[in-house]
């Protein structure tokens, strides 16, 4: 089960980022715009840019591997490690998901001290539609946060 | 003449965190954000080692990792395919990048967490300008 601490760090505003790899194990990143626990707490749907998607699902369908790292301006960090479930295209609730969660963003990092001309393009820079939302299951949760305890499994 | 386009550089100054994703010999990916991704010349770049945590561990396995950095002067950005060379603890690359992730630490409010173990070089095997994954910077609302 996901802790409560990082379903809402999950459902954010969080930095968050995709790790897949090949069958030759060559791994693979692209970035997530907004994402969203389901009720079992154990499975997670996260919203990639479509024109960025096409080599981690490519991954996703052959082997199911897939990280999920979310972190906060605060450096506050998570991993959530699982298993790939299924894909389909964004639809309007996802996108009023997005738009709220970009909105989010940019005010996090405006407070946390970062400088309008980075903050605004960097937090709604990202595109995000069309977009794909990634369903996986969380197998394991790990904090990330810089420090002595980045690496300990949470879940 | 390298790889590594000159245009990449001010993406290597440590402004915005960049990311880096490798994997473990079992199949596991791990994405994990990193303060710098330094350019070392045209061919290779360093990873700043300043944990032993699971990206070290993966890459002592599989030498293979995709770092993704961005441009603060035009958030253009870039997939990195590497492959691990060495570790450095000391010399010019290593001195040059402790003084940087020592004022990174000074900025973000990490001083005496964010600390250099090593510099951890890359042989950069292909590099890509991302397509499609940002908004034109022109088009991105509000005041700039």
């Amino acid at each position: 089960m996901i802790p409560d601490r990082v379903v809402e760090v999950l459902h954010g505003p969080a930095w968050m980022q995709i790790g897949t790899r090949d069958e030759a194990l060559r791994p693979a990143h692209t970035f997530a715009v907004g994402a969203m626990v389901h009720a079992d707490r154990q499975t997670v749907t996260v919203f990639v840019p479509t024109a960025r998607s096409g080599r981690v699902l490519r991954d996703l369908r052959e082997n199911g591997r897939i990280a999920l790292g979310a972190s906060l301006a605060s450096h506050e960090a998570y991993q959530l490690k699982g298993t790939y479930v299924s894909s389909r295209p964004t639809d309007d609730a996802d996108r009023a998901r997005q738009d709220a969660y970009r909105a989010a963003l940019l005010a996090s990092a405006l407070e946390a001290g970062y400088p309008e001309p980075i903050a605004r393009p960097l937090a709604l820079g990202f595109a995000y539609t069309p977009g794909v939302a990634i369903t996986f299951r969380a197998d394991e949760v790990f904090l990330q946060t810089p420090g002595p305890g980045a690496g300990t499994l949470l879940s | 003449m390298g790889i590594l386009p000159d245009e990449i550089k001010p993406a290597m100054q440590g402004v915005i965190p960049s990311h880096v994703v490798t994997c473990a010999r079992d199949g596991t990916p791990n994405a994990s954000a990193i303060s710098q991704v330094y350019y070392v010349d045209p061919d290779h770049v360093a990873l700043s080692h300043q944990f032993f945590n699971k990206t070290k561990r993966n890459v002592a396995e599989n030498p293979r990792a995709v770092a993704w950095v961005i441009s603060p002067e035009t958030f253009e950005a870039w997939d990195l395919e590497l492959e691990f060379v060495r570790s450095e603890t000391s010399g010019p690359v290593f001195e040059i990048m402790e003084m940087q992730i020592e004022a990174i630490a000074s900025m973000v409010g990490m001083k005496g967490i964010f600390k250099l173990r090593a510099a951890d070089i890359f042989r950069v095997t292909a590099v890509t300008k991302t397509v499609g994954e940002r908004i034109p910077f022109a088009e991105i609302p509000g005041p700039r």
